[in-house]
């Protein structure tokens, strides 16, 4: 693990040495993906969403004046990037059906019952995500994955602090009951 | 927080793996570093060809002033340019489309206020629209 900090990164990348950005990108790249993907859906525009936003932060790095750190600069423009992007194409939303399953189906080769209970849950957040709005996603992604108290949250979203513990109550009642409904398809599928 | 909010806290936390996160694909960052150096060659570029083409488009801009003003000031003005350049501002009411001034025709204010007032406007809105781009360049 490199020990020197995003800010001696920065400085030298502003000093024209535009390779090592390669460490920015390296040290922030999954978190970047991780919420991009988690608010588009999609892989392939998940990695389009997260260049981008490295492309955007390197051409905007001379005006980052540092009150906050690089990675809530840089999650700020990820976060911003997939909204518009998910903004402007409709999608239909899927329906519980849709759902593949339960645990049993993630059961594949080389694979411990474990791992599968886990490939199940992610499979069933991503769904759950996907059933609620853009912002929301982000707000769950940002809380729970990104482990950010509503302070960073709100310098991310632009959203104020009690409105966002306001939107993560929702967005959270509405994920657990569509959770709970899968949950409880798939036991009467199996009785 | 009351116990139906805790029973969905919980569960989620049970659902989410925080650990559990989305790895970006390989050779993600070599392919953003791709478009990087792109980018950064194309803004040398564009800066360049400025840069290539300063002095000559600072003598342009000069010569376009000196016809504007040749335009403007008549040929046997004898005062200074500026006093010649307030005398024209002073005139244009005769020169752009009249303004019905019914308003301040009470006042008793010169004909040019109308047109001052325009010009204050449109000078906010490219103000405002500045502002909206550089606010923007700050915080993509």
């Amino acid at each position: 693990m490199d020990p020197k900090g995003d800010i001696y990164y920065i400085s030298q990348v502003l000093e024209g040495k535009v390779n090592t950005f390669s460490y920015l990108v390296d040290r922030h790249k999954d978190k970047a993906f991780n919420l991009a993907f988690r608010i588009c859906g999609n892989r392939e525009e998940a990695e389009e969403i997260a260049q981008d936003a490295f492309l955007k932060a390197y051409r905007s790095l001379k005006y980052f004046k540092m009150k906050s750190s690089f990675a809530t600069w840089l999650y700020r423009i990820v976060y911003n990037t997939a909204i518009s992007l998910v903004r402007s194409r409709k999608k239909g939303l899927l329906s519980i059906e849709e759902f593949p399953a339960d645990v049993v189906d993630f059961l594949g080769f080389n694979k411990t019952e474990d791992e599968a209970a886990d490939d199940y849950r992610n499979s069933l957040v991503n769904f759950a995500l996907q059933k609620i709005s853009e912002e929301e996603r982000g707000l769950i992604t940002l809380y729970y994955y990104n482990d950010l108290n509503t302070e960073e949250i709100s310098k991310i979203t632009g959203i104020n602090k009690s409105n966002i513990k306001v939107r993560l109550f929702r967005a959270r009642q509405k994920m657990a009951e569509i959770i709970r409904k899968v949950e409880t398809k798939n036991i009467f599928c199996h009785e | 927080m009351n116990n139906q909010d805790q029973n969905d806290e919980d569960l989620l936390k049970r659902f989410i793996n925080p650990e559990r996160i989305e790895k970006a694909p390989e050779g993600f960052t070599s392919r953003t570093l791709a478009r990087i150096r792109i980018d950064a060659q194309s803004a040398r570029v564009k800066k360049g060809i400025f840069l290539k083409y300063r002095i000559p488009l600072i003598s342009a801009i000069i010569t376009a002033g000196l016809i504007i003003a040749a335009i403007i000031i008549p040929a046997n003005e004898t005062d200074s340019v500026g006093a010649t350049l307030w005398k024209f501002f002073q005139s244009l009411e005769f020169s752009l489309p009249r303004i019905n001034n019914t308003l301040l025709q009470d006042l008793n204010l010169p004909g040019w206020i109308a047109y001052a007032i325009v010009g204050i406007l449109l000078l906010g809105l490219v103000d405002r629209t500045l502002f909206g781009i550089f606010k923007k360049e700050n915080n993509p």
